[in-house]
Parts: C-alpha cells; structure tokens; sequence
C-alpha cells in the first residue's frame, strides 16, 4: 500500500520535468542529450550532484556554439533511483529522440541502463544510442557488460582502491592490517575484491571482510565492535552517503583509532556532519583544486561564479566526462542533418583532452577512462574548506592517468559495429 | 566474550531507541485506531527543532523545546486535520497522515537543504563512559537507553496509575460512556496525538544528534518502526518495548556471525553440496543482518498475527 502511492507519487513528478524541457523542441531537431538521474528519494542528493556538473558543461558546449549551428538540448528524467525507474524513463528519453544518456549515481542503475542499451542498439539499428557513464563504479560495466556503446568517464573500483592504498602507504599511514567493510551490491563487492587484490602492492594483510545492506543501516556499533576485534589499522570502504557518515561517527563514539581510506567522504554534509572526526582520513577522488594549479583556479572560478559553490563530490567527473563529449561532438560531422551515433561513438573512442588535473583520454578496448586521481586527507591546514568548516582536503599525492590506470579486464569482449 | 557484551548492549540501546520511536505510534494506533503514517516525521521534526534551537538555548533546552514543539505540531494536525477526516473513516485519515509525511520532509528540504545538517553531541556529552578491552563505550548511547527507560516507564505509570491514565484509557474502551460520564474525550484524543508526537520528537532529539539529522531519517527509522509495531502488537506499548529489544539485539548478534547455511550443513558433511548450490545456501548471515527484522515480521504475522503481545481481535 506505502509502496504503490509512493511509487505513484514519485511517478508524476519527472513528467511534468520533461513536459518543461518539451516546450523547447519547436526547430528543427537538436541534438538531445537525456540525464537520467536520481532527483527524488531518499539518494535525490547524489543525483542532484551530477546534474549540476552536467548542466554547467553542457551550458559550456552551448556558449561555445553548441552541435552543427544549434544549442545541445538536456533533458532531465527522475529514474527515482531505481533499476527499474531507469528502465522505465530510458524508454521515455528514446521516444524524445535521446541520443545521448547521462548517468551516474549507483551501479545497480548503470548495470540496467547498459543492457537496456545494448538490447534497444541490437534491435533498432541505425537508431543506435550511447550511455555515457559519469559515475556508476562497478567492473561488470567494463567487464563481462562492456558494450560498443558505453563509455565510462569516472574511476572504477581498482582504480580507486590503487590509488588509495598506494597514497595512503606514501603518507605512511597505511599500516600492515585492513578492514574492509563494503555495501553488498556490484560496486562494494568490487572494493572488496580490489583491496584484496591491492594486498600485496600495499603490503598489507586483509584481516577481515564485511559487505552489509546498502543504506538502510542505522546502528553501525555493532560493525565497529568487529573492526575493533579484527585489530585492524586501516579500514578501506566504497561506502557513499549514510553508510559512510554513520560509520565514521560509530567509529569515533567507540574510540577506534583507525583510519579510513574512503571514495566518497566527499560528499557534500560528511565533513560538517563528522566534524573532527574526519581529520586524518583518505579520499581517492577526480579533482582536487589544490592539486592543479592556475587551470585549477580557473575551472573553479568559472564554476563557482555560474553555480554558487565550487565543484566538489562527483561534479568534476561530471563536468570532465561532458567535456570529452562535447569535445568528441566537436570532431564528429553531421550526417544529413542529424548525428550518427556510431560516428559519435567512434570519436568518442579515440577523444583526449587536458583537464586541470592533465591529461584524460578515452581507452578504446573497454571504453574506460584513463584519467587523474587525487588521494587527498582531510586537514586544517587545506586551501579550500569543504562545507562551511575549518576542515578541507589536502592533496598527498597526484597520479597520473597512466600511473592510476587499472588494466582491461580479459572478460571484456566488445562488438564494434562495421 | 568483550564482542559479546558489546554486541549484546549495542542492541539494547539501539533497541531502546527504537522503542521510543515506536512508542507513540502503538501509542496512538491503540487510543484512536489511527495508524500513522507521518510518525516518524514528527521523529525527524523532533532532531530538525532541536539542531535550529541548540544554537539558541543550548543543547539540554533544546532537546526539551524540541519534543513539545513536535508535540504541538501533533496536536495542531490532531486538531485542524485529523479530526475533519475523522468521521470519513480510517481510510481517509491514512491518506492524510501519509500526505503528511510527504510535506513535512519536502519542507525539510525546502528549508535545511538535501543533505545531512551539522548536528552533534555536545562536546560535554562526547566522552567514553568505559573501556571493555581496546574498545569504548560511549556515554552518550547510555544516556539514550536512560531517557527511553525513563519515557516508558513515565508512559506505564501515567497510563495505569494516575486517574488521567484512567480518563484515557475509559475514553479508548467506551468512547460514548466516557463522554456521557462528563469527560472531553476530544481533548484526550487530541492530547494523546499530541504526547505520542512529542515522544517522537524527543527521539530524534537525542537520536539525530547521535546519529544523522538529514531529509531522509524519517523513511530510515520509519520502516522499522512499523516492523516493530506489528511485531509487537498493534496498540501494545509492552509489546513495542519487547519487538524492539528483539529487533534491536538479533540485528546487532546477527552482524558479529559470519556463517552460512552451507557452514550448518557442514556438520552434516553436505558443505561441498551446498557451495556447489551457492546462493542464498552460501550468504554470510552477517550481510542479512538488515534484512533479519522483516523475516521476524512474516514469521510473526504467519503464526501470530496480533503480534507478540497484541489482543486478541
């Protein structure tokens, strides 16, 4: 009964959200660009998240003159942060002449949506469409899932976990024991099998193991009881939103003396919400404007001054996966009068671009991102403070594309079409 | 035997702090038949009033403020809403608790932003009350399993002790006679909603700051709650204090256990089988640890459906 009206309730809102956008489509057909992110719910935040990156790069393709004479058009829908929403509004995007995807909060999402894409281009040829990936972690996406028309533009789960183990072990303060507690969906089993891989280049011994159910846990003591038992110094988690934040202030009631190699600390609300308790752990994020120099400035100055704060959490991987998109739409000619979607996907394959962070460029054998990470700790002493505190993140260590990079995964098998 | 202990008083307290969510809501369904939807709202009104007034007039007042302010949230919803629907039927006063719920976290939203507020414990609350082992307890976690202590046994003896216990309890049972007989029972209606509102907010209160004060708290605890209440038995304060306890310490135990179905088969020889299955044979019971309440609920519903402590219908 509470599930059916608030599914129903849920329903109306990202019509009248599309029904907005559609009074646009009088000229002759722009190119379509369709996010299709969690804005409602209980994840809304995350969602929100990416959606003003994409919107500030997108805003950027169109003050640059836009796709073939005309203004790139975004399209919002509200896949209510659910597998089956995204299904549900990715049908609805196709039938509003999307041609472009954007998504990036949670891989359950981005699992769907790469099927759903990859069963709707084998059946509709000539009528291909393609997924951008701005965040959405799991391997599966470029492993066993890869497909021709999904392009990843954010870290994965090796990725990130390498970064982390090799920043934090650089910082010294990696330790010999690692606790590895993860959400139990594709993304947290995936950290948990890279910081079991990572075990060896860390130097470092796994001393226990926890997936656990993603956001609906309220009490983490009793997880704390078990990171205390295991005698772990270093606990390394992919947990995101209530996961993370509930950890860490369980972590601090307890007394544990730990520190956290985490992915998402930065999330707008964790560090005011932890207080001190942040200092001194580690994230492996895309951007850090400490890390970058005038570039830095500028991209963070440009942001700001068009959406009122400066880019934090997922808005630069957003913005830097719009940008080699926009860069790729650049390089892409028109067919007749409209855009070839293999064409697209083609350049988008080979696409290169400098970030303030350097040099990012598409692989084309899994259609992974090779680009930057920062491993940064929460300090004082940081240039930018994170929300309203006196806590910031300072950069320890900046890693190159190449030196970030994780391999192709051999089960990786892609189909290109002729 | 330090895990133990410790696994065992987590969920006591987490228990306990459940028990004073759900306390109001058994609270209300049993005076007024009115299951309410927008209960664990005023639990998330509760931590929002109390993070805008600690500012203001410190912690300790603020908590107190925040649960009567919750409390007369209540009581205006009682008597402005509820009691124009009333005489609609249950159906109605479902649909408008609900729309409720949905109001009250957009305004949330509206007003505090979508992410989680900086609202703490009190740096003088904010210490170790003892040490089992390399591991702390913290005071702050005593202190909200006193408080819960404290609420029911306040609710009990109000209930059953004072001559008020004894108007509200006529008003629930003989509606008409209690009204024949002199008494406002409109007045005990609305301040029954009114109380079980603000023992609500006064668990967001203290839980927000302990744990998160976010647009979302209502939806997290909300669920439980209801899980608790029907596991309790609906309008039994007893038997919310008793789901809660168990809800509280087989969630917390169950974490601690990282064994599977296929480890119990090994005994019997046939883990090789079972891995071979996989599945549900082989997942760890610490990853379902979440999920253990609502197998509790079907398992309650099945064989006991008035809850462990509810009457009999």
């Amino acid at each position: 009964m509470r599930d059916s009206l608030l599914t129903a309730a849920r329903r109306a809102l990202p019509v009248m959200a599309t029904l907005t956008t559609l009074s646009g489509l009088a000229q002759a057909a722009p190119v379509k660009i369709g996010l299709l992110e969690t804005l409602s719910g209980p994840q809304a935040s995350t969602g929100q998240s990416f959606r003003s990156g994409v919107r500030y790069a997108i805003d950027k393709l169109n003050a640059a003159g836009g796709w073939n004479g005309q203004s790139v058009q975004l399209l919002e829908y509200d896949n209510q942060g659910g597998p089956a929403g995204a299904s549900d509004k990715l049908k609805a995007a196709i039938a509003d002449g999307v041609q472009i995807v954007v998504q990036g909060a949670s891989s359950a999402i981005g699992g769907q949506i790469t099927e759903d894409v990859r069963k709707h281009n084998l059946r509709n040829p000539g009528k291909e469409i393609v997924y951008v990936n701005v965040g959405a972690e799991a391997m599966e996406l470029t492993g066993e899932k890869c497909n021709f028309h999904h392009f990843r533009f954010t870290g994965n789960a090796q990725v990130r976990t390498k970064a982390l183990v090799a920043g934090m072990k650089q910082a010294g303060t990696l330790g010999t024991k690692v606790y590895a507690i993860n959400q139990n969906y594709s993304w947290g089993q995936d950290v948990e099998r890279a910081v079991v891989d990572n075990a060896a280049a860390g130097g470092y011994q796994v001393v226990e193991k926890t997936l656990h159910d993603t956001n609906k846990i309220q009490d983490f003591a009793p997880y704390v009881s078990k990171i205390v038992a295991s005698g772990a110094e270093t606990v390394i988690t992919g947990n995101w939103s209530n996961d993370l934040l509930l950890l860490m202030k369980a972590s601090k009631a307890a007394g544990l003396k730990v520190r956290f190699g985490t992915v998402f600390l930065d999330q707008p609300g964790n560090v005011a919400n932890a207080g001190d308790t942040a200092i001194g752990h580690f994230i492996a994020h895309a951007f850090n404007p400490e890390a970058g120099g005038a570039e830095s400035t500028r991209f963070v100055d440009d942001f700001k001054a068009r959406t009122g704060h400066v880019p934090v959490f997922v808005e630069p991987q957003a913005v830097f996966g719009l940008e080699m998109v926009a860069e790729a739409l650049k390089r892409t000619k028109p067919q007749g009068d409209a855009l070839d979607v293999n064409a697209f996907a083609k350049v988008l394959e080979g696409t290169r671009i400098r970030t303030p962070m350097g040099e990012v460029s598409m692989r084309a054998a899994d259609h992974q991102v090779l680009m930057p990470m920062v491993v940064s700790m929460v300090t004082k002493d940081a240039k930018y403070k994170a929300d309203d505190t006196d806590m910031g993140f300072k950069p320890v260590k900046l890693f190159t594309a190449e030196e970030a990079a994780a391999p192709v995964q051999a089960s990786c098998k892609m189909q290109r079409p002729d | 035997m330090d895990t133990f202990v410790f696994a065992l008083l987590n969920g006591v307290i987490h228990g306990l702090l459940l028990f004073m969510v759900s306390a109001g809501l058994t609270l209300v369904f049993g005076m007024m038949g009115v299951l309410n939807f927008a209960h664990a709202s005023f639990y998330m009104l509760g931590a929002y009033f109390a993070y805008t007034l600690q500012g203001i007039v410190g912690f300790g007042a603020a908590v107190v403020l925040a649960a009567l302010l919750a409390g007369a949230v209540g009581v205006a919803v009682e008597r402005w809403f509820l009691r124009r629907v009333h005489h609609h039927g249950h159906a109605h006063e479902l649909l408008l608790t609900f729309g409720l719920s949905f109001i009250i976290a957009e305004t949330i939203k509206l007003l505090f932003g979508n992410h989680p507020v900086d609202y703490r414990v009190p740096a003088s609350l904010d210490f170790a009350a003892f040490a089992l082992g390399s591991q702390q307890y913290p005071a702050y976690r005593l202190l909200m399993g006193g408080v819960a202590i404290a609420m029911f046994a306040a609710i009990w003896a109000l209930l059953t002790r004072t001559r008020v216990g004894i108007v509200v309890r006529a008003a629930i049972y003989r509606p008409r006679m209690a009204e024949a007989l002199g008494h406002n029972v409109q007045l005990v209606f609305m301040g029954v909603f009114g109380v079980g509102a603000a023992l609500a907010g006064l668990a967001g209160a203290v839980a927000g700051a302990f744990y998160t004060t976010n647009p979302n708290m209502a939806l997290e605890v909300g669920v439980m709650v209801f899980v608790i209440v029907v596991v309790g038995g609906l309008g039994s304060l007893g038997g919310a204090m008793l789901a809660s306890l168990l809800i509280g310490v087989i969630t917390s135990l169950a974490v601690g256990i990282d064994r599977s179905i296929a480890d119990l088969l090994a005994t019997f020889g046939a883990r090789d089988w079972a891995e071979g299955i996989g599945g549900l044979l082989t997942l760890k019971v610490s990853s379902l640890a979440a999920t253990i309440p609502f197998a509790l609920m079907l398992l309650v519903l099945l064989v006991r459906p008035r809850g462990l402590m509810g009457e009999e219908a």
